[in-house]
């Protein structure tokens, strides 16, 4: 396998090193010691398979189109931050804004995620298999956010749509998010989504999406208005 | 940005933790390219008072060590006076209020300002990089039992040492502080200070936290209290580390709006606003968590402290 070592290296040189073993035709490169050093394997355009060998900073696998990135770590903030497409996997915890503005692909963080995950999510999927904190899904405008732990504050706070699905306690709902039950078809989706990656999970959902009450301003409800703002 | 890092360790021993500290803050330099320093605490010495003393802005005057000597002699026995850059540190024999003796060797000229006093507490900072702090104090030869540090990126307040952290908390013994952020009702706080006769010795807003906490333990708070009463009553975004003669603990404001990452084991507990000065120090098998927003900590040397004199350079 072929096998970049971080050691002694800033971090332009990894990423060119990445770049150039990607134009070879490399298909799986190992990362050795990234020492949570921050914007590792940030923009990559194109498949390839990524094996972090520890923790990274921030914005690992920012902006990224296609490739399968793993993490044998912890990651920080912003981790897959506007990628569009591939996958990422978290194999510990993530800090703040853990896939904000993802427009597809699947980032999944097996431990806790931190405030914001899924900020402004325009599509994909964010699996956390743990907990996430404030402002989950604050803003987000399509795609699936899952959480088998609990939520913090302000859940979902302003969605234009998509769905978040947590399983433990949501310690407060965000403006306007409203909490259904998921259908059975639903359901069948978020565990066959969970066992692919092989997240436990507890039996029961709750489902949360955009109540729409902020959709469109209406002055009989300056109520629900002031409040968002 | 700014970044901060503290060390205890928790059988209270005293350990080489300088060279600790020296790395964390190496691989946090890029954060905070203005100024670094650190607070190191020392072995306890109950006869002993530690103080050091800025002598000059830049440079120091002929004849004023002698001065600050003569000066803290009219109240205290000074067994030891070693000037090494722009300081001095004394080693006095005194028992009585700190704040006392700070204002009789700050009455020797302006620029002379005391930066810390304690029975364990030792503050060395400069304007410039972690590695040039180590090249004028010998950072790396420092031993302890905790300690906290701050390398700093000015935002609002002039770039020099007095200006740099950690911040001691003036008229103490021992209670410093390191802190990344802002402090937004700086101002309104300083103003009640103020008003109550505390003297403020710049305009970094971090300067407050340690103030605050000081006036908070002297109202009847422990030291876990007074960190927890912060985070409602200082306003903006926070993280800081603070410390005493025998704990360290950290607060992160209400939105979780500055980093900070915590490692602990059995022997110790190690922060710093990034991971990766917790790799550069412990190597990258350390395994660390962000706390989350509003979380307070704080940790306390747990077995009887070896007490024994002058170990810090």
């Amino acid at each position: 396998m072929t096998t970049i070592d971080c050691d002694g290296k800033i971090t332009r040189t990894i990423n060119q090193e990445i770049r150039r073993l990607m134009e070879e035709g490399v298909e799986e490169i190992r990362i050795l010691n990234p020492a949570a050093r921050h914007s590792l394997g940030v923009g990559l355009v194109r498949p390839i398979r990524l094996v972090f060998g520890g923790s990274v900073g921030y914005y690992c696998a920012g902006m990224i189109d296609g490739p399968a990135v793993s993490i044998h770590g912890s990651a920080g903030w912003g981790v897959g931050e506007g990628m569009m497409a591939g996958t990422i996997i978290v194999e510990q915890h993530a800090g703040n804004g853990a896939a904000a503005s993802i427009r597809g692909g699947t980032v999944v963080i097996r431990g806790d995620a931190a405030a914001r995950t899924g900020i402004a999510m325009k599509g994909g999927t964010v699996i956390v298999g743990g907990s996430v904190g404030y402002m989950s899904g604050f803003m987000m405008q399509k795609g699936t956010l899952i959480v088998c732990g609990d939520a913090g504050e302000a859940l979902g706070d302003s969605m234009y749509e998509g769905v978040i699905f947590v399983a433990g306690q949501v310690a407060e709902l965000g403006n306007d998010a409203v909490v259904q039950t998921p259908t059975p078809d639903e359901m069948q989706v978020i565990t066959e989504q969970l066992a692919r990656y092989g997240v436990d999970h507890p039996d029961e959902f709750k489902k949360i999406v955009a109540g729409r009450r902020l959709w469109n301003f209406d002055k009989r409800e300056w109520d629900v208005w002031k409040a968002a703002l | 940005m700014c970044g901060i890092v503290g060390y205890l360790n928790k059988s209270g021993a005293v350990c080489p933790i300088g060279r600790t500290m020296l790395s964390m803050l190496q691989a946090l330099g890029r954060r905070g390219p203005d100024s670094a320093g650190i607070a190191v605490y020392g072995p306890e010495d109950d006869e002993t008072v530690i103080l050091r003393v800025k002598l000059g802005e830049h440079t120091v005057p002929a004849g004023r060590k002698d001065q600050v000597v003569a000066q803290a002699e009219t109240l205290a026995r000074v067994t030891q006076a070693v000037v090494t850059g722009e300081y001095l540190r004394l080693v006095v024999e005194y028992d009585g209020q700190p704040a006392a003796l700070q204002q009789a060797i700050e009455t020797v000229a302006p620029d002379v300002e005391v930066v810390s006093i304690g029975r364990a507490l030792e503050i060395v900072k400069q304007v410039g990089s972690p590695d040039n702090l180590d090249a004028t104090y010998g950072v790396a030869e420092f031993v302890g039992t905790h300690a906290i540090g701050h390398t700093r990126l000015s935002t609002e307040s002039r770039v020099d040492l007095s200006h740099s952290q950690p911040f001691w908390a003036h008229g103490t013994l021992d209670i410093a502080a390191v802190h990344n952020g802002h402090i937004t009702n700086y101002h309104k706080l300083r103003r009640q200070y103020e008003m109550r006769g505390v003297r403020f010795y710049t305009e970094n807003d971090s300067e407050i936290i340690g103030m605050y906490l000081a006036d908070r333990m002297a109202q009847g708070l422990s030291f876990d209290q007074a960190l927890r009463a912060s985070i409602r009553d200082l306003d903006g975004s926070f993280c800081y580390l603070a410390a005493t003669a025998d704990q360290l603990g950290f607060a992160k404001d209400s939105f979780g709006l500055k980093p900070l990452m915590v490692t602990e084991t059995d022997e110790y507990v190690a922060i710093a606003t990034e991971e990766l000065a917790l790799c550069a120090a412990f190597g990258q098998a350390v395994q660390a968590r962000e706390p989350g927003p509003k979380s307070v900590r704080t940790w306390r040397l747990t077995a009887e402290r070896k007490r024994q004199k002058g170990v810090a350079a």
